[in-house]
């Protein structure tokens, strides 16, 4: 058995499993029965100032037959005054002295406010504090949340706001709802932040309805737009991880979130720098049990892989994510079909013909129907392979190439010097 | 012609010139593609490359050329 116990930012967990802030953290019933399910920490439900909320509040797309491929959501932060969440926290904590509680925080853009709530919170002993500005609905149109968190300036001052006061780790919660979150994540650390977590959702409208007219959801015939997560958005989320991790700027732990739903998802953030992860939509959608799966998945991976303990994950694919200019220009892979396997549904055929480089034939071997790639044709784009409804049937495999490696910006390094 | 026939033949020119004892002068790239301006003592050419495969031959053959 592997060791699955995190030290995030000296936030001790032991695994590194965190349910987000979210739905479900809203109370110290749903978090005790989480930690009994197994997971390692939780981020409480932003506590702030107790807001009201609307009735009719999530949408999901689901896809392909595929329920919840991704989520939608217009809740705002807790409903519950500040001291009915301390006291659950406290009785929470005092239960679960080895798991991570982490109290998610939002308040307006004002010194003694955040110096207000941080030590309230802290006096009831949560092992960190999440800094949220990245909510994108609702109270972003009262200058919270994802507001400050699109404009670093923001982000810094609170930062160093909140670190005034606390004595316990400040991670901030990046908005996904800005061109490059490095700058906010660069303004976080420089405000102090001891870690940073993201993504948080992305701005979005589920749907309109085709008979009503009205959106999905609507509140009495009327929409907004809320935030957006799931597993549709772990693409999103993963490559802002990574933008992060490889930054030199963003030197602190980072939290994975968005879209992770079972445990190679979230070996996949970790690889990709994230020390920890947070899971909501797929708790929302499976119940806290999945942690379970996600736990045993965990350790039977690091202990094929020979890995003592998960922190030994953490980072190990940053240095293999670049920039597109650092990419070997003269690496070569190509589609090889395997006709005992393939079906003859001809959709590789069909997509290249229509949409790539129209290299795969058609043709007839002893009367069967065959498929055969034009090796020199084909540019290794891998779409036959994406579409191909069959494991094994179109592999793409790598050829030698004839002539040495040479990235972009070698390339233009080297004929610059041949320009007039 | 195929772009896989074109590009062998851009290719097939670029050795040409090479094997002939020409030397890459100058390169620059428009949107038409790459120029070429190969020189043997008073005798110059351009050569236009069309193709994205001859293009990265080429850069490979500079390469070589400003590593003997």
């Amino acid at each position: 058995m592997a060791d699955l116990r995190i030290d995030f930012a000296g936030i001790k967990s032991p695994n590194p499993y965190w349910l987000a802030s979210a739905p479900p953290t809203n109370s110290g019933y749903q978090v005790q029965r989480a930690f009994e399910a197994g997971w390692g920490g939780a981020v409480w439900k932003t506590l702030g100032e107790p807001i009201l909320n609307v009735s009719s509040r999530f949408a999901a797309v689901s896809f392909n037959g595929q329920r919840v491929a991704g989520f939608n959501n217009i809740e705002l932060i807790t409903d519950r005054p500040l001291e009915v969440n301390l006291q659950e926290i406290l009785e929470t904590k005092k239960r679960f002295p080895n798991h991570a509680i982490i109290a998610s925080l939002m308040v307006e853009p004002q010194q003694e406010k955040w110096h207000e709530i941080v030590k309230k919170v802290e006096a009831v002993g949560v092992d960190g504090l999440e800094l949220n500005f990245g909510c994108p609905h609702g109270m972003a149109e009262r200058g919270m949340g994802a507001a400050s968190g699109q404009v670093p300036d923001l982000v810094e001052k609170q930062t160093h706001w909140a670190k005034e006061v606390a004595r316990t780790p400040v991670i901030v919660k990046l908005t996904p709802n800005i061109t490059d979150i490095t700058m906010t994540a660069e303004a976080a650390v420089r405000g102090g932040a001891d870690a940073v977590s993201m993504i948080n959702t992305i701005n979005s409208l589920a749907g309109v309805d085709l008979d009503s007219w009205n959106t999905v959801p609507h509140v009495a015939g009327k929409g907004a737009h809320g935030g957006y997560c799931g597993p549709a958005v772990k693409p999103i989320a993963l490559n802002m991880v990574a933008e992060c991790a490889r930054n030199p700027f963003v030197n602190v732990p980072i939290s994975g979130i968005g879209g992770i739903s079972n445990w190679q998802d979230a070996a996949e953030f970790m690889l990709m720098g994230a020390t920890g992860v947070q899971v909501c939509t797929a708790a929302m959608h499976h119940g806290f049990s999945i942690v379970e799966d996600m736990i045993d998945g965990l350790n039977n991976y690091l202990d094929e892989k020979g890995i003592a303990s998960v922190m030994d994950l953490v980072g190990k694919s940053v240095q293999r994510y670049s920039n597109w200019g650092d990419l070997d220009l003269n690496y070569k892979v190509v589609a090889e079909i395997n006709n005992d396997v393939c079906i003859n549904c001809n959709k590789c055929h069909i997509a290249c013909e229509d949409t790539s480089h129209q290299c795969i034939d058609m043709y007839t071997e002893s009367g069967r129907p065959m498929l055969k790639v034009r090796e020199q044709d084909c540019v290794g784009c891998n779409l036959c392979s994406i579409v191909c409804p069959v494991d094994g049937a179109i592999s793409m495999v790598e050829r030698m190439s004839t002539i040495a490696p040479m990235t972009w910006n070698e390339r233009q390094s080297l004929i610059s010097s041949f320009d007039r | 012609m195929s772009d896989h026939l074109l590009s062998m033949d851009e290719m097939r020119q670029v050795d040409d010139y090479l094997e002939r004892g020409f030397k890459v002068h100058y390169v620059y790239e428009n949107l038409s593609g790459m120029f070429v301006e190969f020189g043997r003592q008073e005798e110059e050419v351009c050569l236009q490359i069309l193709t994205a495969d001859a293009r990265k031959y080429f850069a490979a053959k500079l390469q070589e050329q400003t590593q003997l």
